[in-house]
């Protein structure tokens, strides 16, 4: 049954939050804590703010204890930049790392249930390129609730701010900005529960909408994760930035995609290729498994590529072995009981008897809506949009440049969303401004020809000949050859998704109409990832062309890339702050254009 | 060993259009290592498009996959098809969605109802303790959280609302009492009053019949009749 497209009513409110993460969150609980009567309304694509990706975060979160004797601000800047490959703004990352602690504060004073030691303090982990020196010996500073960190932040998040009254708009996505002269004035909304699209105008919009990992076929990400946020500012026709910027994990679960975490390796686990082969030895002679991330990765790529992968039969996905039997029963035990457990529940495997797959697993999105270090989306000429903030993996202010380190992801998502909370407050507290409205231009007509379309294909089908393509093409490896096939394969997708027809033409809860706007999303982000990584002829953290395998200094600079029409996109770039560098005060010279080398 | 399973599918649908409810069943070839949130998406792509259910991680950490297999509540991420056959003993499931909220289409339901009982125990501290040193953590040790670590690993799936046999008749619910009894014996939460007005009201923890049935179903191994007992046993009331 076909119904008709009707925007079924207007909602007015000072603040929009696309996305109920806990980026997301952290602004409105600032907002509401600052500033209580504020309405704010929070609209989450999953069934409820605790369903958000950020609940899957496990490990930490980097904080500098202040009172900490051995570690410093600078340090974790420092770490931050070397692991960005130079990519990092350096405003951003000393205004984040500076407020780190104090946020840590924030969550626990409000609930969190941050791991102890027995005398009260905060415990702290170690995390891979954490240095302090420079690089001279491990830090502890991430702290953590014990594998779940993620969701401690969300639990607390969306306690305070339901506390404050904040309005949820479960399960529904924004398909439109609304816009008023530049000025961001609210979007339009589509709530699959009853199937009605609502006009939400606001004062200010905060996107914080998460990331895009459904991009590729293994994924740590959620399956919401379609990258709907930078999709919906490239239709506005705003400017993202480096897309191309993408990490992948070397070792990912196949099957689920989770992580298997890299202590499988520094505690012995030998990695494998179809002959049993040890095929490290030949990439990495001396550290052989216990090389850096990306080189791992590589080399499982390279054994895929070249026909000395497995083809799981259940899953489709080609991997390697991960071999963990030789090791004593109480390394099994004691240390990786968790990683053990996983391969246990979703693959039914014994890691003390049996090999186990494992291939890398796309992580994170680096790239994403531009923004100064208040969050503030700025265009392709970096001007502020007013009555626009984004924060989260779906912007990029940029604190990851070309590689995030680990528990660096959180931090962001907390001191970010709490920064472009006071802009947004300043904002819509401001007399002289303005708040107008403005009209859809955009949902109907894309709606209507998603329930017009009526050629026999399978969006499912072309959805996962999308993801292969991405993960082959424009993943771990990338060659101008291999992108510009995915280019044109994109393309092709693209016309096959726009005859499909639905089988289901009703509005409430059609997971079928949800998942061609998805593949819309999904080939939008795909493209703009593709031609960032086709523009950018140089290696450069995450994002590796074998064809250029050495970083540029040409490149010393964001992409920014807007697509007024699909396909074609236009190019732009965006200097990267050296502020901390050009102050030349002590230790400048680590915040130059340094080596990543560990 | 059997390397695919010939597996039926007996799906309980509705549409919410046409006021419509019906079980289908759907006949596939699944490997054993998939999970039930793979088989609804071979579902999706091989027969079916408009097959409606929910997900969002897909490894066990948000509860939104839950779903009724043979009358147990579960996470459809962490069913692996062999597992399912050896564990029912049967290669056919019928598939219902939890019963603690309506049903928006198929195995979709209104989460938004079933949080409500959530809501009702305020999860998140009402009115905080003052903090001994302002700008620093509460002095709370590891012993002093091991007390209710346990219970704040809620992920507020349902399974054990589902399977809760007095959860229909004006009791909250299991997953609501331990979010009402985490705050309660968190240091950090000053309002015990209306706490206990909440914990020990007529839809509170005097409800409960001790079936334990919630602390058998719990995908994370949460001891929630555990809590509930402490709570009933009169733990948290001051001393009178």
């Amino acid at each position: 049954m076909k119904k008709t497209l009707k925007t079924a009513s207007t909602i007015r409110c000072d603040v929009l939050i696309i996305g109920a993460g806990g980026a997301g969150l952290r602004c409105a609980a600032e907002i509401l804590e600052k500033k209580p009567g504020t309405s704010v309304i929070a609209l989450t694509k999953v069934p409820h703010p605790q369903k958000s990706h950020t609940a899957a975060a496990q490990g930490g979160l980097a904080a500098v204890d202040p009172k900490d004797p051995a570690d410093k601000y600078l340090y974790h800047m420092f770490d931050t930049w070397k692991g960005s490959d130079c990519m990092a703004d350096q405003n951003v990352v000393r205004k984040i790392s500076e407020a780190s602690w104090e946020q840590i504060i924030w969550l626990e004073n409000r609930g969190m249930h941050l791991s102890r030691d027995n005398l009260g303090r905060l415990g702290k982990r170690t995390f891979g390129g954490h240095t302090v020196n420079f690089g001279e010996d491990s830090a502890f500073r991430a702290v953590f609730e014990a594998d779940r960190t993620g969701k401690g932040i969300m639990d607390t998040c969306w306690g305070e701010t339901m506390k404050r009254g904040i309005t949820f708009m479960n399960q529904t996505v924004a398909t439109e900005l609304l816009f008023k002269d530049n000025q961001c004035v609210g979007c339009m909304v589509f709530n699959l529960k009853d199937g009605e699209f609502v006009k939400i105008i606001s004062k200010a919009t905060v996107f914080s909408s998460g990331g895009s990992g459904q991009v590729f076929k293994v994924t740590t990400n959620c399956r919401q994760n379609t990258g709907d946020g930078l999709a919906l500012v490239l239709q506005a026709g705003l400017a993202v930035m480096d897309p191309e910027a993408v990490q992948f994990h070397p070792t990912g679960i196949v099957g689920p995609g989770i992580l298997a975490s890299e202590t499988l390796r520094s505690v012995g686990g030998i990695l494998r290729n179809k002959a049993l082969e040890p095929f490290m030895e030949k990439y990495a002679p001396k550290m052989k498994e216990l090389a850096p991330r990306d080189l791992v990765a590589r080399a499982i790529e390279t054994e895929v590529r070249e026909g000395r992968g497995i083809l799981n039969p259940d899953h489709q996905i080609e991997h390697v072995w991960i071999d963990l039997r030789h090791l004593p029963d109480n390394i099994h035990d004691e240390q990786i009981p968790e990683v053990s457990g996983f391969f246990k529940k979703y693959i039914n495997l014994d890691p003390k008897t049996d090999l186990c797959p494992v291939r890398p697993s796309n992580h994170y999105h680096m790239g994403g809506i531009p923004t100064n270090e208040f969050g503030e989306v700025q265009t392709a000429d970096q001007e502020i949009v007013p009555g626009l903030y984004a924060v989260g993996e779906c912007a990029a202010a940029s604190f990851h440049g070309f590689n995030r380190l680990g528990t660096n992801s959180i931090l962001e998502l907390i001191t970010m969303g709490k920064f472009a909370g006071e802009r947004v407050l300043a904002y819509i507290s401001d007399s002289s401004r303005k708040f107008p409205e403005a009209k859809a231009t955009v949902t109907e007509s894309k709606i209507s020809g998603y329930l017009d379309a009526d050629g026999r294909d399978n969006l499912v089908k072309i959805r996962e000949a999308l993801r292969s393509t991405m993960t082959e093409k424009v993943g771990v490896f990338r060659t101008e050859a291999g992108i510009s096939e995915a280019i044109e394969k994109i393309r092709e997708l693209k016309a096959r998704a726009e005859r499909t027809g639905l089988s289901e033409k009703s509005f409430t809860m059609n997971q079928e109409l949800v998942t061609r706007w998805e593949l819309d999303n999904l080939l939008v982000v795909s493209m703009v990832i593709a031609e960032g990584a086709l523009n950018r002829k140089e290696s450069r953290g995450a994002h590796c062309r074998e064809d250029f395998p050495e970083r540029l200094d040409a490149f010393n600079g964001h992409t920014l890339i807007s697509m007024p029409e699909f396909g074609k996109t236009k190019l732009g770039s965006r200097a990267v702050d050296m502020s901390v560098f050009e102050a030349r005060e002590e230790h400048y010279e680590q915040f130059g254009m340094i080596a990543r080398k560990y | 060993m059997k390397q695919t399973h010939n597996i039926t599918l007996k799906i309980h649908r509705y549409d919410p259009e046409m006021n419509r409810s019906w079980v289908q069943a759907y006949q596939l070839e699944a490997g054993r290592i998939l999970r039930f949130v793979d088989v609804f998406r071979k579902i999706n792509e091989e027969q079916d498009p408009t097959l409606a259910w929910n997900s969002s991680c897909e490894h066990g950490q948000c509860g939104t996959c839950s779903v009724q297999v043979n009358g147990k509540p579960m996470l459809a991420c962490e069913l692996l098809v062999e597992n399912a056959v050896d564990y029912f003993k049967t290669a056919t499931f019928e598939i219902e969605p939890l019963p603690v909220a309506p049903v928006v289409r198929d195995l979709v339901i209104n989460f938004d109802k079933a949080y409500e009982r959530v809501n009702l125990v305020k999860p998140y501290i009402i009115h905080p303790a003052p903090v001994p040193d302002a700008g620093q953590p509460y002095a709370i040790t590891s012993n002093d959280q091991d007390e209710f670590l346990n219970a704040t690993r809620c992920i507020n799936c349902f399974c054990c609302a589902s399977a809760c046999i007095s959860s229909h008749k004006g009791f909250l619910g299991p997953n609501a009492m331990l979010a009402s009894i985490v705050r309660m014996m968190d240091p950090r939460e000053a309002e015990k009053e209306e706490r206990e007005n909440i914990l020990y009201s007529d839809k509170g923890v005097y409800r409960c019949h001790s079936s334990r049935a919630c602390s058998f179903v719990c995908p994370k191994e949460i001891d929630v009749a555990h809590f509930i007992a402490l709570a009933k046993e009169g733990r948290f009331k001051p001393e009178s």
